[in-house]
């Protein structure tokens, strides 16, 4: 049986990649792949057969083409050597995040890029990857000197385990934690911990800005998703006002860990590594973003990154395989104090929809000083895979809020037009830049076929049980981060907290190019022969 | 007088051989394993050392046969007779080794004899190619000639005598025609090769440098070659060959600052940059130099004198030749080339196995005219009234 | 009749799926040392197109731009002058072929003067093979002769490249310069060495993004680089046959002249040298 294997195998090698496409034509990808791209197009597009792979038999009919991406992509890596030129990334690219395609040419100094990987999720040969960052943080843990600490997002928790042959969706946030421990991690903390924090301050913020205190239009946009905030810099600049002024929860965590966790442990900051698990590739471009050193600029060390490696699901699973650490026999754990603790709240961040209801609901407690009533711990229009959702929430004192969540680029294009032209009627817009918000991520494991609803769904529902069975469930009620405002922020949107948590943003519209060369402007409309 | 082949070995040959069986073994390692194994060539730099010192020095410095044969045998100037056949001897195993030289650097070398079958004709190289390959043949027919007289095979010698004057004929016409193409070579290389060597009379240069080079290397090698066999130099000749590198020397000078004249480049040669002070040194050290050492008596009649300016013309046409294949080409070629040690090995190999070719043929055969022989040519040459030297043959 | 492609430097996005589209197609191999896209990609035995990133200032800013670089076809192909055993060859449909890799006539002898005749630098060598043959852009013959585009073109995702008429390619691209006040006003391989079958419009200077325009401060030739040799080539009969005729005269002149008059003559000089002494 082995010996038939490993024949098989040299057979498979010696097959060119052109004879390969061949092969590959004749058995009809386009009927195999329909099903899956189906799914990884949001449903408000309309029904999309593919239609870059809708063609004839012979080469280059399967050949299409595909995105350009820079060879100093902090977050995307292309191997040229697998590329088949299928045009996946084209479709992920265009059709469902409105990138490429969306701008003039010529191109200016940049390659229009907002780093979501969800090309890395469709690209059949895995030719488009994440860019590995595991040796750095094999470095760090093999350095004795460092102390390295380590959080992990919530939608990992999800999805980690289908690397190791559970099902989507299967709970591996008590294995996670015993993995990264065996990895060697000095202390592993959660992101959850900061996501409750950030629906401390957005909330905050966004009453303000209803109430009319802060000088900010409303609606209110969520900041969490780096490729949504880079989409929005590069496509809308004119509405960064509205997207509110808080950090990722990823970038709160570096900037709390270098200096409120270092000081609680008395660790001198740069011995200090901090490392983040992340569903996400556009993470690794965030924490690269230059002014995400705000612990370094506190401690007047403007060098000090708040996040100094970051890792996606697949990276992770990669190092626990390199290390033969195998999920499923792992005992679950606990995170470390201190920055462990989360509420259901903050578990729903992984959901599309999670980030608006962990909101909403401690934007009631704080406007009314009570427990929301029971409706808002199952918001239902809030939930699910529609591309674009709408709710509203009567709170009393501020009225009806009317809320609404999109995910994938190309919805968020929809929602944003809206909002430019004057006729949105919310108060506060949830953008994820993924499908199905960070569960969905571009730094997700890759599934068999193609990403698909049916996968989505099974780990947003994990999730929303998770919040469901959770014993706290909304972010104020977080000990950990009672205790954070207690002992060093004092209050939401104090001085320091502006400091520490939260950012501006810079218009990248001078990146793409608006007055273009007129002959090339009708090119983001291809005609398939 | 029949004797035996004899080769003595002294410990310079010893060394001379050892350079030879070591570039013999490298030549087989690039021949099975290719260029790059052995070569520093690149996609940049697709001609080296072999092409720019193995050929086209290698074929200029044999340049010496075909001007003596010209002096020679079309002019009879019959006193220069003597050293007309070492100079065809060391044109003769020049060409041998430029023509090995040229197998080791084409990449497909069984195919070396493919270029007779299919006429690439509008090819410069194809000129190259077809009159080096005949001009060789008629050297080595020529050479035939010395050959049968040292085996004593005259009936076949008396058969070759009768072709022998249409042999030297094309013998003249053909080393004209390739020297002229090797540097025709190059005209393609418009808006590559720097405009102080590229022009479209490169070829007349080429054949013109190669004529003039003729009669220095018969100096030079004359000298050597009477130092080696404790012979006395023959200064007259090399004297009154002086006369010809002289004025062609001149003629040389003049038509190269007329040709920058007219393409309007001369003021290039004064830009400072690396390639006008290459230009510069080319010019004033090898050219201008060499033309007023000859053209003082007190110089020329000296042997020093004569050997020290021999030895700048000889320099300076390799330097030229240097010029066009690696100055002149290195702004627009881009990239780094250096020859590697290999490289270096073959071609010294190469250059080793030319002298111990030299040195043996020399012993073997009638080359050099014999000691008193020289003398009674020297007296005859003063004193000879329309006879010249006794001929060699 | 003749193809072109027309490549339009202001609608190329930089990635490089042309490459990748000639390596599929060519069966190529990769090399990690060899990119193909970027600031280092250069054309090589393995790559016969590339996409070249130039980062290039202009009056407002600096931009990007990317060139994609393959054998320009010359309408008078200097390769297949300088050929000596004529294994270049321009075919009717445009491409300029190698014939012992395309039509399996193994005449090459490698000389590689192909490579110092080329006036776009082309022609690469198989360095590390013991029998190496000179590669090259093919134009996808086998396609151009079926009337399909080049593999390269048939991928480019922005239109970029334009498979076509070289006649009716020249028309459009004066119409796009026309059209659009940021084009150079120009089109390269319009006329340099002759005219080539691979056009270029752009809207920063040509020399920017690595076409050569000058050459020691002068424009580059427009005439075919072929026509230099001829010029030099269709003196031959003559040289062979009027120095052989001179040759001869000289020859037979100086032999009679020394056999009846030299004596004095030749006393005369050997005199004078005598006495310099």
């Amino acid at each position: 049986m082995m010996s038939l294997n490993s024949k098989e195998l040299e057979e498979s090698k010696e097959i060119t990649r052109r004879a390969f496409l061949k092969i590959i034509s004749g058995l009809g990808l386009t009927g195999l792949m329909a099903g899956g791209l189906s799914g990884c197009v949001p449903k408000q597009t309309g029904e999309i057969t593919p239609p870059l792979l809708a063609k004839s038999k012979m080469w280059p009919e399967n050949v299409v083409g595909r995105i350009p991406i820079d060879p100093d992509n902090p977050s995307i890596v292309r191997y040229d050597e697998k590329c088949i030129l299928c045009g996946q990334c084209i479709q992920a690219c265009q059709e469902t995040q409105s990138v490429y395609g969306f701008y003039n040419l010529p191109v200016v100094d940049e390659t229009i890029c907002i780093n979501c990987g969800q090309c890395t999720l469709v690209c059949p040969t895995g030719a488009i990857s994440e860019r590995d960052d595991t040796r750095k943080v094999l470095k760090a843990l093999a350095d004795p000197d460092k102390f390295v600490v380590v959080q992990t997002a919530p939608a990992t928790r999800v999805a980690l385990g289908e690397e190791f042959g559970m099902p989507a969706g299967a709970w591996v946030m008590g294995q996670q934690v015993a993995a990264l421990r065996r990895l060697g991690f000095d202390a592993v903390l959660d992101t959850n911990f900061t996501a409750d924090l950030t629906i401390m301050e957005e909330a905050t913020e966004l009453i303000k800005r209803i109430k009319g205190e802060i000088d900010k239009p409303l609606p209110q946009f969520t900041s969490c998703s780096p490729g949504w905030i880079k989409f929005c810099e590069y496509f809308y600049p004119e509405l960064l006002p509205h997207m509110s002024s808080c950090k990722s929860p990823q970038q709160m965590f570096g900037a709390l860990a270098k200096t409120y966790y270092a000081k609680n442990k008395n660790i001198p900051p740069e011995k200090f590594v901090s490392v983040s698990i992340m569903p996400c590739t556009a993470k690794k471009f965030e924490a690269k973003r230059p002014e995400m050193n705000d612990s370094g600029l506190c401690l007047g060390k403007p060098a000090l990154r708040d996040v100094d490696i970051v890792l996606t699901t697949r990276e992770l699973a990669r190092l626990l395989k390199q290390r033969n650490i195998d999920l499923n026999k792992l005992p679950k754990e606990n995170y470390d104090p201190l920055m462990g603790e989360s509420t259901g709240g903050a578990i729903i961040f992984g959901a599309t929809g999670g980030v608006m209801e962990a909101a909403v609901r401690t934007a009631y407690f704080f406007v009314t000083g009570q427990q929301p009533p029971a409706s808002l711990f199952n918001l239902t229009p809030v939930r699910g895979l529609s591309g674009i959702k709408e709710a509203q929430v009567d709170i009393p004192g501020a009225g009806t809020v009317k809320v609404a969540i999109c995910h994938g680029m190309a919805n968020g294009r929809k929602v944003l037009e809206k909002v430019k032209q004057g006729q949105s009627p919310w108060h506060f817009i949830e953008f994820m830049a993924c499908p199905g918000g960070c569960l969905g991520g571009g730094g997700q494991p890759r599934t068999t076929a193609l990403p698909s609803d049916e996968i989505r769904t099974k780990r947003l529902n994990s999730l929303y049980q998770a919040d469901a069975r959770w014993q706290r469930r909304e972010s104020h009620e977080n000990p950990e981060v009672v205790a954070l405002y207690h002992k060093f922020l004092e209050h939401p949107m104090s001085e320091l907290a502006e400091k520490l948590l939260h950012t501006e943003y810079v218009s990248r519209a001078d990146k793409l190019n608006r007055t273009a060369v007129a002959a090339a402007r009708s090119w983001k409309l291809r005609v398939v022969k | 007088m029949q004797r035996t082949w004899s080769f003595k070995l002294t410990p310079y040959r010893y060394i001379l051989i050892a350079l030879a069986v070591i570039m013999v073994v490298v030549a087989l390692v690039r021949l099975v394993l290719g260029l790059g194994a052995v070569t520093n060539l690149n996609d940049h730099w697709p001609w080296g050392l072999w092409i720019g010192f193995d050929l086209l020095c290698g074929i200029a410095l044999a340049g010496g046969g075909f001007s003596t044969a010209f002096i020679v045998h079309v002019l009879h100037k019959g006193k220069y007779l003597p050293i007309v056949r070492a100079a065809l001897l060391t044109s003769m195993i020049g060409y041998v080794i430029a023509l090995v030289a040229l197998l080791f650097d084409i990449g497909r070398w069984p195919n070396f004899w493919r270029p007779f079958f299919y006429w690439g004709y509008h090819s410069v190289l194809f000129e190259v190619f077809w009159c080096i390959a005949v001009y060789t043949t008629v050297q080595i027919l020529e050479f035939g000639d010395i050959f049968l007289e040292r085996v004593k095979s005259f009936p076949l010698k008396k058969v070759l005598g009768y072709a022998m004057t249409p042999l030297l004929i094309i013998g003249i016409i053909l080393p004209t025609l390739h020297q002229s193409s090797l540097g025709s070579l190059y005209v393609v290389a418009v808006d590559k090769l720097y405009p102080l060597w590229w022009s479209m009379i490169m070829g007349f240069f080429f054949v013109w440098s190669a004529f003039f080079l003729g009669p220095a290397m018969v100096t030079l090698e004359g000298t050597l070659a009477a130092r080696a066999y404790k012979r006395t130099p023959e200064l007259p000749i090399f004297q009154s060959l002086t006369k010809v590198t002289l004025w062609m020397m001149i003629v040389y000078l003049i038509v190269k600052i007329i040709d920058l004249v007219y393409r309007g480049v001369l003021s290039l040669a004064f830009n400072g940059s690396f390639e006008s002070n290459m230009f510069l040194i080319e010019m004033i050290v090898f050219i201008i130099v060499p033309i007023i050492m000859y053209a003082i008596p007190a110089i020329r009649t000296k042997l020093w004198g004569v050997v020290t300016a021999s030895v700048l013309v000889i320099v300076g046409v390799i330097f030229n030749r240097m010029n066009v294949v690696f100055t002149g080409m290195a702004a627009q070629m881009g990239g780094h080339y250096f020859p590697s040690p290999w490289e270096w090995l073959v071609t010294l190999g190469m250059w080793s196995i030319l002298i111990l070719a030299y040195l043996f043929i020399v012993e073997n055969f009638p080359i050099l005219v014999k000691e008193d022989h020289a003398e009674e040519a020297a007296v005859a040459s003063r004193a000879s009234v329309g006879k010249g030297v006794p001929s060699g043959t | 009749m003749a193809k072109a492609v027309l490549v339009d430097i202001t609608k190329c996005v930089g990635c490089g799926g042309c490459t990748v589209a000639c390596k599929l197609y060519n069966e190529l191999t990769w090399e990690e040392k060899e990119p193909q896209l970027g600031e280092k990609a250069n054309l090589c035995a393995n790559n016969w197109t590339v996409v070249q990133k130039f980062a290039v200032d202009t009056p407002e800013t600096g931009v990007w731009r990317y060139i994609k670089r393959q054998c320009m076809h010359c309408l008078e192909p200097a390769c297949e002058s300088a050929c000596f055993t004529h294994s270049f060859v321009k075919t009717k449909e445009g491409a300029v072929i190698y014939k012992p890799t395309e039509l399996k006539q193994d005449f090459c002898v490698g000389c590689r003067y192909c490579m110092i005749a080329c006036p776009f630098d082309i022609p690469k060598f198989e360095w590390d093979k013991a029998l190496p043959f000179v590669r090259k852009c093919r134009f996808c013959n086998d396609r151009l002769k079926a009337g399909e585009p080049p593999a390269c073109v048939s991928v480019c995702p922005t239109g970029a490249l334009k498979f076509g008429e070289r006649e009716e390619l020249l028309v459009e691209a004066r119409q796009r310069i026309s059209a659009s006040p940021h084009y150079v006003k120009d089109i390269y391989g319009e006329k340099e060495y002759g005219g080539t079958s691979w056009l270029y419009l752009s809207d920063v200077p040509f020399e920017k993004i690595g076409l050569k325009t000058t050459a020691f401060e002068k424009p580059v030739s427009k005439e075919p680089i072929p026509l230099y040799s001829w010029n030099v080539l269709k003196w031959t009969p003559y040289i062979f046959v009027g120095w052989g005729a001179v040759l001869t005269a000289l020859h037979y002149y100086t032999k009679r002249r020394v056999e009846v008059h030299e004596e004095e003559m030749y006393e005369a000089v050997e005199t004078k040298e005598d006495i310099k002494q």
